[in-house]
């Protein structure tokens, strides 16, 4: 290349090491596509111009030796964490029967098809690999903590975990974002979960950003045969968030649940992507998200059940909650059948607070925001409770509970 | 103690309640019957404080307290209790949460401290065996998934848990099989008291067979056409409201 390239000059201070002919080819792959445009289907209603800018700025001021600045949640869990990028994995501590290596260590395939992958491999400093041996259960849940704490100018971090969960293993993991600090901040996180036959996940992604920050964060799933994963996604912070969740139902018996709850502010910007590919059948995917919304937010449910995959059951669900007059949702249900004998649902809904239910609760002698703030935090927890590991449940409550107390202002919707 | 003077109301600019004049003494029970249309729920709600209603003249004390100058919780916390016609299905609001929380609200507006934990699951209790109603609803959602029958209990319920000081019932009868009826009207009648009145706002006469009323007050076209005793009730039950309506009109 003749002019000198910000992303190039920044990639040659992480290496060389065992990752640096994947950064280079990552870089170049970048190089040529940049970063998803609102063009594009998938990302027609999120812009991530802020996302572009800021990394640009970071990559002009590029640091590779950012040190590690991270507080742990109150959440009991064996916490792994990956701070600015950079992942410490020297303060965990050991879990009988889990393994956990550096990608630069491992012998892991990285690539993607997807640009925002392929800038996470040329930027990744190193990433971390678990794999839960066969028939090991995990007794307390592993956490992934993504903090960054920077205090000025721009940074960018890569955060990349692979996880493997061996046959007839069973396991809880939280993916846990959060970020402080003065500096423009972008994360893009991608997780790969690769669950074995007859093995279980509870997973947990967490997202209390700072109001500032710039998330977007993949989490990629394939399933083996009998295998079963309980999700749920929390997102309360951040200022343009986006969340992909991509499951790969290719062999039978899988039976998938994820929902999720978003509560975005004015200003904030929060889309949730979801697709399910059932390859083959009988398997089952169950889905509903909730948004409560002031400013602005994107859920799009998406399920291919590919030809041959009979016996699929595929249901989603997307409800909406929207405060003020200018708050917007995106919502689109997608359903894609191409095989015969499948059972397949989806209801999207969008309002707001019922105010004949607001009088009703008045004339029990409850004031206007305290009944408002009551139906929107059942309407939260109607999904929140269904987080599918217990010991984040007190955290998730309170969580919603301050999150809601913002949202829900004295002002009429 | 209710004192309505030359009501008058409307909404989106159509008259429903007409210069409506009532007096509601205390430890009274009064039946306020009508057709369809008549305006009933209309005053039932502007009573409560609903603000969808204008209200164009007249005035609503209790105790000589100005009602129409509060909102709909401080009417509540001074005293006034709406049963609903349709209560309301809060989905994930726990019904026990609610009762807790509007007992909580009216001890603290009448300067008392929160009620205890135990005291108030031994209250409730007491009151939904006196209903007929299976304690599972206290850990349901407020009317979530209720039948016709369970709504109308409910709402005795918190009336007999708020002990109001004025109950208006809003066709607390519809939709209730007869032994539905009877708890209810059982309920109701535990309730009455020297010292708290209560309006039963209902169309047909059958709830006034459970619950015995002192006056018996005709609404038609928005204000009171004929007052009198329960034999009132009996004599529409027989002619109907047509009469009645015409002679409004006349």
């Amino acid at each position: 290349m003749s002019q000198p390239d910000p992303l190039r000059a920044a990639m040659e201070q992480l290496g060389p090491d065992s990752l640096s002919e994947l950064r280079a080819r990552a870089a170049e792959k970048f190089g040529a596509s940049g970063f998803p445009s609102t063009r594009m289907e998938d990302w027609k209603y999120t812009d991530l111009g802020l996302a572009k800018d800021i990394s640009a700025e970071a990559l002009s001021e590029f640091r590779a030796d950012l040190e590690p600045s991270y507080a742990v949640p109150d959440i009991d869990a064996h916490w792994l964490v990956i701070s600015n990028g950079s992942p410490q994995v020297g303060n965990f501590s050991g879990i009988e029967g889990v393994d956990v290596a550096l990608l630069s260590e491992a012998d892991v395939d990285l690539q993607y098809d997807l640009p925002l992958a392929d800038l996470n491999l040329a930027l990744l400093s190193d990433g971390v690999k678990i794999t839960v041996g066969a028939n090991t259960q995990v007794q307390k849940p592993i956490g992934l903590l993504f903090f960054d704490d920077v205090d000025a100018g721009s940074m960018v971090a890569q955060g990349r975990v692979v996880i493997d969960v061996g046959q007839g293993a069973s396991a809880q993991f939280i993916e846990f974002h959060a970020s402080r600090g003065d500096a423009k901040k972008y994360a893009n996180v991608f997780v790969d979960l690769d669950i074995g036959d007859a093995a279980s996940v509870d997973y947990a992604r967490l997202q209390a950003r700072d109001a500032e920050a710039v998330q977007t964060a993949h989490l990629n799933v394939t399933t083996g045969r009998d295998a079963k994963l309980r999700h749920f996604g929390l997102d309360t912070g951040g200022r343009l968030v986006r969340n992909d969740l991509v499951i790969d139902i290719a062999k039978t018996g899988a039976d998938v649940e994820f929902n999720g709850l978003y509560l975005a502010d004015k200003g904030q910007h929060v889309d949730n992507h979801t697709r399910v590919e059932h390859r083959v059948g009988p398997a089952r995917s169950k889905q509903e998200y909730r948004g409560i919304i002031r400013g602005r937010a994107v859920w799009n449910g998406k399920a291919v059940v590919h030809k041959g995959a009979d016996g699929t059951d595929a249901q989603q669900a997307n409800h909406n909650l929207l405060l003020t007059e200018r708050a917007e949702i995106d919502a689109k249900p997608e359903l894609e059948i191409y095989a015969e004998d499948v059972k397949c649902s989806h209801g999207t809904t969008v309002g707001q607070l019922d105010e004949n239910a607001v009088f009703y609760l008045r004339t029990r002698c409850l004031d206007a925001d305290q009944a408002r703030r009551l139906m929107t935090h059942a309407f939260a927890m109607g999904v929140a409770v269904r987080c599918p590991i217990d010991a984040c449940a007190t955290w998730v409550e309170s969580r919603v509970e301050s999150a809601l107390n913002a949202l829900v202002k004295t002002e009429a919707p | 103690m209710l004192e309505i003077k030359n009501l008058s109301a409307s909404v989106g600019g159509a008259e429903i309640l007409h210069d409506l004049t009532l007096s509601v003494g205390t430890g009274e029970v009064h039946a306020i019957m009508g057709p369809n249309g008549s305006g009933k729920s209309t005053l039932a709600q502007v009573i409560a404080g609903r603000d969808d209603y204008e209200i164009t003249g007249g005035s609503v004390t209790l105790d000589g307290k100005n009602l129409l100058e509060l909102e709909p919780e401080e009417r509540a916390r001074e005293g006034v209790f709406l049963g609903f016609q349709y209560p309301v299905e809060i989905p994930g609001v726990n019904n026990a949460y609610l009762l807790k929380a509007a007992v909580n609200a009216q001890r603290e507006h009448n300067g008392l401290d929160e009620i205890d934990a135990f005291e108030f699951l031994k209250l409730a209790k007491e009151k939904m065996a006196l209903l007929g109603m299976d304690q599972k609803f206290l850990n349901r959602g407020v009317n979530e998934g209720f039948s016709g029958g369970e709504k109308k209990r409910n709402e005795i319920l918190q009336m007999a848990m708020l002990e109001p000081r004025l109950a208006i019932l809003d066709e607390t009868d519809s939709g209730l099989d007869i032994d539905a009826l009877k708890a209810v009207a059982q309920g109701v009648n535990a309730l009455r008291s020297p010292k708290r009145s209560i309006v039963l706002v209902t169309h047909y006469q059958r709830l006034l067979d459970y619950i015995e009323p002192d006056y018996v007050h005709v609404l038609s076209g928005g204000k009171i056409v004929r007052s009198g005793d329960k034999t009132l009730a009996t004599e529409l039950e027989e002619r109907g409201y047509d009469w009645l309506k015409q002679a409004a009109n006349a």
